[in-house]
């Protein structure tokens, strides 16, 4: 028997960096939603709790979700930073909206629990985001890591060296071994491509020019960039012939794999009840290109 | 990005807090085209814009001399440096973009002084002696909005704006079709690579809104509407509340259009509003584009 409580505090236990709770702004990690002293019947962790997860969750008899974003539409800031997202819904708001009605009744019906584990995960001396994501797309041995086992995804260890190939055969190669349709991309198609940074979420642009400090860089991977911001620095950058492009993955592609590295972490630590990711997948489709 | 009363005043204050910009000079202009200034040109537009000059504001020169003679004007959504080239390809050396020049809302100049694309970019523009002015706040104060105006005629909806809601407040009922004819309707028009649509393809659609770029304006505007069309709205938002929506039972959808896509055809009315009152100098609107592409 273990509650919810108990979990976090082995979580607490095993993140190995003191743990650090309270964001001035936006959501903490912790429980979201639920009571501490619910027993966990069992644990599923994912990108984001969608319906769907939530209902192959409680299908599935697991009554605990781990997440990295909340399950309601927004990172819970009241003041966000530049535009760059919406500030929280108001509670009236929250009240008075059928989804996210339809969600909460689903929640508090089920007594599911939905934690979210975000900067502290994000705080351990492994990138477990980038670990997962380098495994997804099968780049370990194409890993520049100074260091090695423990210390080679070390969150500053974002380079890689891949075979040359050009840019957009590139982008095709990630975009079917991640299997997701949305991949945007900056930059010439034609280019020829082979040092790359792999990074992920929201790629502000003080993180793009800390990355591109290393010298021979041809292109930058990440989840999202602000279309202000990262998109246009990255657009100026190939004008100026200083970096081959960049690659938006979408946040949950880039983010998700993650949560399976979550996902086996946990199990190091915690016998007594089943762990499964569940992948909440891309929220999106396109069209076929025109020609 | 789109105008937000409550947001406003925070933008302001990031603005004021960013750069310091000369202060406007308002002084009669002398209509010659010898002489035709940046400078005279805002003059003419903050009398023409049919609002209140606002302080601060985002609207004001980013970069080069507001005083010296200009050769052309280029509109634009966003003054990349890919942009600035092809303005000056044109023999335009007088920008007016509707998005920042050095890539923060603000155009936050101190953040990036020591970046190497900073200065290649400030070399560009004073090598060709160009000036940069941003109009966005004053566009889209303007009525009717500026760039809902240029979209709406892009997309040939004009005569679809609800009778039921405020004129300006971009809902629309178009003749009935699937979410995929839309989508590849939008696309077409739009000249758009980059499009992501959530929800059923076959999917019956008739009423839409502009639903700006935040899950609270979502919110707001999903109850009266089939598709929310969203741009430059961050991923944890929209999306995962359309996909819930759906998940819910809800007969809904969501198109998320590059920023470009939703914005950058204002800046072509833009340019057809400009020579109804500046005839000196030749005026372009010169797409920036949308910035990406998908793989196959």
């Amino acid at each position: 028997m273990i509650s919810s409580q108990q979990l976090i505090e082995q979580i607490q236990k095993n993140v190995e960096v003191p743990w650090q709770s309270q964001r001035s702004d936006g959501f903490s990690d912790g429980i979201l939603f639920g009571s501490g002293e619910t027993t966990v019947t069992g644990i599923v962790t994912t990108f984001t709790p969608t319906l769907e997860v939530l209902r192959k969750a409680v299908s599935s008899g697991k009554n605990v979700v781990i997440c990295r974003e909340a399950p309601s539409y927004s990172r819970g800031e009241r003041a966000p930073a530049f535009w760059r997202n919406g500030p929280a819904p108001s509670k009236d708001l929250l009240d008075n909206d059928a989804v996210w009605r339809a969600k909460q009744e689903f929640i508090s019906r089920n007594n599911l629990v939905i934690i979210r584990f975000f900067d502290n995960w994000d705080a351990r001396k492994t990138d477990g985001q980038l670990r997962g994501l380098s495994c997804a797309l099968g780049w370990n041995s194409f890993h520049v890591a100074p260091g090695s086992g423990e210390d080679a995804y070390d969150p500053r260890n974002v380079y890689f060296r891949l075979p040359t190939t050009s840019l957009s055969s590139f982008a095709e190669g990630i975009k079917r071994k991640l299997n997701v349709h949305g991949v945007r991309v900056i930059g010439k198609p034609e280019a020829k491509v082979s040092k790359v940074a792999l990074t992920h979420g929201l790629l502000l642009v003080a993180d793009a020019e800390r990355i591109l400090r290393e010298l021979g860089l041809d292109v930058v991977i990440t989840g999202d960039a602000v279309e202000w911001e990262a998109g246009p620095y990255f657009q100026d950058l190939v004008t100026a012939g200083r970096a081959k492009g960049l690659v938006l993955l979408g946040d949950e592609a880039s983010e998700e794999p993650g949560s399976g590295e979550m996902a086996e972490w946990l199990k190091g630590f915690v016998s007594e009840v089943p762990i499964e990711w569940m992948p909440a997948g891309e929220p999106f489709w396109t069209l076929p290109q025109a020609g | 990005m789109e105008e937000m009363k409550l947001s406003r005043r925070r933008f302001c204050q990031v603005t004021g807090s960013g750069i310091v910009m000369a202060p406007l000079l308002m002084r009669a202009q002398n209509h010659s085209s010898s002489s035709l200034t940046a400078r005279g040109v805002v003059a003419r537009i903050k009398e023409k814009v049919g609002v209140p000059w606002r302080t601060p504001t985002a609207d004001e020169f980013k970069i080069g001399d507001p005083d010296a003679p200009i050769t052309g004007i280029t509109t634009t959504f966003m003054s990349t440096l890919d942009l600035l080239q092809r303005s000056i390809a044109a023999g335009n050396n007088f920008v007016i973009t509707h998005e920042p020049k050095f890539w923060s809302a603000a155009d936050v100049v101190s953040d990036v002084r020591y970046d190497p694309l900073y200065n290649h970019k400030v070399n560009f523009v004073e090598k060709n002696k160009m000036v940069v002015w941003r109009f966005h706040d004053h566009w889209h104060a303007h009525r009717p909005d500026g760039i809902f105006a240029g979209w709406n005629k892009i997309m040939g909806w004009e005569n679809y704006a609800s009778p039921a809601v405020n004129p300006f407040s971009h809902e629309y009922v178009i003749p009935e079709t699937s979410l995929e004819e839309l989508a590849r309707d939008m696309q077409t028009k739009l000249k758009t690579r980059s499009m992501r649509l959530v929800g059923d393809p076959k999917l019956r659609v008739t009423k839409l809104v502009h639903a700006g770029h935040y899950i609270q304006q979502c919110m707001q505007a999903l109850p009266n509407v089939d598709v929310l069309i969203v741009f430059e709205c961050r991923e944890w938002e929209a999306a995962e509340y359309m996909r819930d929506a759906i998940a819910s039972g809800q007969k809904k959808a969501l198109i998320q259009l590059p920023h470009e896509g939703g914005e950058e055809a204002g800046m072509e009315e833009c340019a057809r509003w400009l020579r109804t009152f500046v005839t000196e100098v030749p005026i372009g609107f010169i797409p920036s584009g949308d910035p990406f592409w998908m793989p196959a």
